[in-house]
């Protein structure tokens, strides 16, 4: 029988910042720019949402066999996301319990374990409990107990093949932190029944910007892509981009900081990747989506649309680019961005999603590089102190709330929409005020 | 001569190794690469580890600690950070008993210029 490990000493909680009012004031939709330059907000955010939201880890495609592993992190916290051979998954802290140590400095591969570089301290690929270091028998004769020390292990848990993980034992179940997201999730998890999958590999770069205006832009923004992409629509599709108040239904929805804006036009994400044999394949399989999601979801599965599940999170359906905003300081994003698909879908449409998702949504995609400078302005900007002052306007869509719609979560009418950005910024600030989970208010329901 | 039971043949399929406590000596290794036996300790001479819980590739055996390697039929330390050889045993098998001697080295050993402690 092992021990119990001695367990984590908690995180130091600071208290609350005082007066974020003045700074995100959703009931009149006012941000001021502080929110994207303070160094002091940005530790806050490490300490109140990074270190107790659950957060995207991997998707299970990436680890199909015992000892896979990936690295990725977890706010600042870098992690290892391991598949066991009972075929769970294991996140656990990519530092060595010893000095601190990265102990692997690899995006991905295959293991047996992790061992640190400075001393030789030695972790199985099995929930990386200490296997031994170098000199043991030095370590034994001071009555050194091998079981009190290990990678630290996160709560992992996944949904439809999404893995999340979350290092707060008091944050609520993954099921119950998505809650009504998993159906508008399913349009890009589960479309036929068959899932989905990570095609090719993870495209990392930088973008000089706050992690917020990049998850709050996916989250409810499609207002800018007939401004912002009008060239790039142009270059891609030969004519610019339809403005969708025009479109016929649309909606926006969001739930607890998640949230999710779309149409109901089935192709428009898709049709921007240029290739008709993708639009031709979404119209193909979408009886086979009415018959396993209902008639208004297959609507869905390529439609113009975005979503950012709280906090950084974020995924195009058509598109089919999802990312992880990873904050590296207040100024500063790690942009992690991969390429999923069906399963079920044929081997030459997949690989036409990813030279697509290259073409548009990665560091020389048309549409990336429109976002990236006007994201790095609207934090560039905010180093003005007075500037840092200056209203914000997020009030676009205000008391637009549909109270009888059918559709789960908090629903609005149209994707034009600021009420997404309220519900996140909203959450932000709840979160940063909250001193434990079971102090965060419900909101559902009462958001304009 | 101080002749030791290991274990039944059948109980090893090739490929396979086993560990066997022995007070006299401490516990041992077993190996059964392709049909012959070999035998050496236990103990990795990098840290502890037991080696019954490598893994075998190659007539070689990769200690699950620090995934440093010996050569199994001779005991030699082949691969960072294992600098030390293994102590081997001469095994023999008779009527299906795997025996080793824990007073012989394998006849591999033999051939290695530098003498394990």
């Amino acid at each position: 029988m092992t021990k119990e490990r001695i367990p984590l000493r908690p995180i130091d909680t600071t208290p609350p910042l005082r007066n974020l009012d003045r700074i995100c004031d959703m009931e009149s939709g006012r941000l001021s720019g502080k929110v994207f330059w303070d160094d002091e907000i940005y530790q806050q955010e490490l300490e109140k949402i990074f270190a107790r939201c659950w957060l995207f880890v991997a998707h299970e495609s990436q680890l199909p066999n015992a000892g896979d592993y990936l690295t990725t992190s977890m706010g600042e916290d870098e992690v290892l996301v391991v598949r066991q051979k009972d075929r769970s998954i294991r996140v656990m802290l990519n530092a060595c319990p010893h000095r601190g140590n990265k102990v692997c400095f690899s995006e991905a591969g295959n293991a047996r374990g992790f061992i640190c570089n400075y001393h030789g301290w030695s972790f199985g690929a099995d929930g990386g409990r200490l296997m031994g270091m170098h000199e043991s028998k030095c370590y034994e004769e001071s009555g050194f107990d091998k079981s009190q020390h290990g990678l630290r292990q996160a709560r992992v848990d996944s949904y439809k093949g999404l893995v999340f993980a979350t290092f707060s034992d008091e944050a609520p179940s993954l099921e119950e932190y998505l809650g009504p997201m998993t159906w508008y999730l399913d349009v890009v998890l589960d479309m036929d029944g068959e899932g989905s999958e990570f095609f090719g590999g993870c495209i990392r770069s930088t973008i000089e910007c706050n992690w917020k205006v990049a998850a709050e832009n996916f989250v409810g923004d499609i207002l800018h892509g007939g401004w912002t992409h009008d060239s790039a629509a142009r270059a891609m599709l030969g004519s610019a981009v339809a403005n969708v108040s025009d479109m016929p239904e649309s909606y926006s929805v969001n739930w607890n900081g998640h949230g999710y804006e779309f149409g109901t036009d089935v192709v428009g994400n898709a049709a921007t990747l240029g290739e008709k044999n993708i639009n031709k394949y979404l119209h193909t399989i979408r009886p086979r989506v009415a018959e396993h999601l209902g008639e208004f979801r297959s609507k869905l599965i390529g439609a113009i649309s975005s979503a950012t599940i709280f906090p950084n999170f974020s995924y195009l359906p058509g598109q089919n680019t999802v990312r992880i905003w990873q904050p590296r300081g207040p100024h500063k994003i790690e942009l992690y961005t991969w390429t999923i698909v069906n399963k079920s879908a044929p081997e030459e449409i997949k690989d036409m999603w990813r030279k697509g998702c290259m073409m548009t949504f990665s560091p020389t995609g048309v549409f990336e590089m429109d976002d990236g400078e006007n994201w790095e302005y609207c934090t560039k900007t905010s180093r003005g102190l007075v500037t840092r002052y200056q209203d914000l306007y997020v009030g676009l869509g205000m008391h637009t709330r549909i109270d009888d719609s059918e559709l789960p979560g908090n629903v609005f009418r149209g994707q034009i929409n600021e009420c997404n950005s309220r519900a996140f910024y909203q959450r932000w600030k709840d979160l940063l005020e909250a001193p434990t989970w079971a102090d965060v208010p419900d909101r559902n329901g009462r958001m304009r | 001569m101080s002749i030791i039971w290991l274990c039944r043949e059948e109980q090893l399929a090739p490929g396979e190794k086993l560990k066997v406590a022995n007070a006299e000596v401490g516990d041992i290794c077993v190996y059964n690469l392709d049909g012959v036996f070999y035998a050496t300790t236990d103990l990795c001479t990098h840290a502890t580890a037991s080696l019954a819980e490598g893994d075998i590739e190659d007539n070689l055996i990769t200690c699950p600690v620090h995934w440093g390697q010996f050569h199994i039929p001779s005991g030699k330390a082949v691969t960072f950070p294992c600098e030390r050889h293994l102590r081997t045993y001469r095994v023999s098998v008779r009527d299906g008993e795997v025996y080793a001697d824990v007073s012989a080295e394998a006849r591999e050993a033999e051939k290695i210029e530098c003498v394990q402690i």
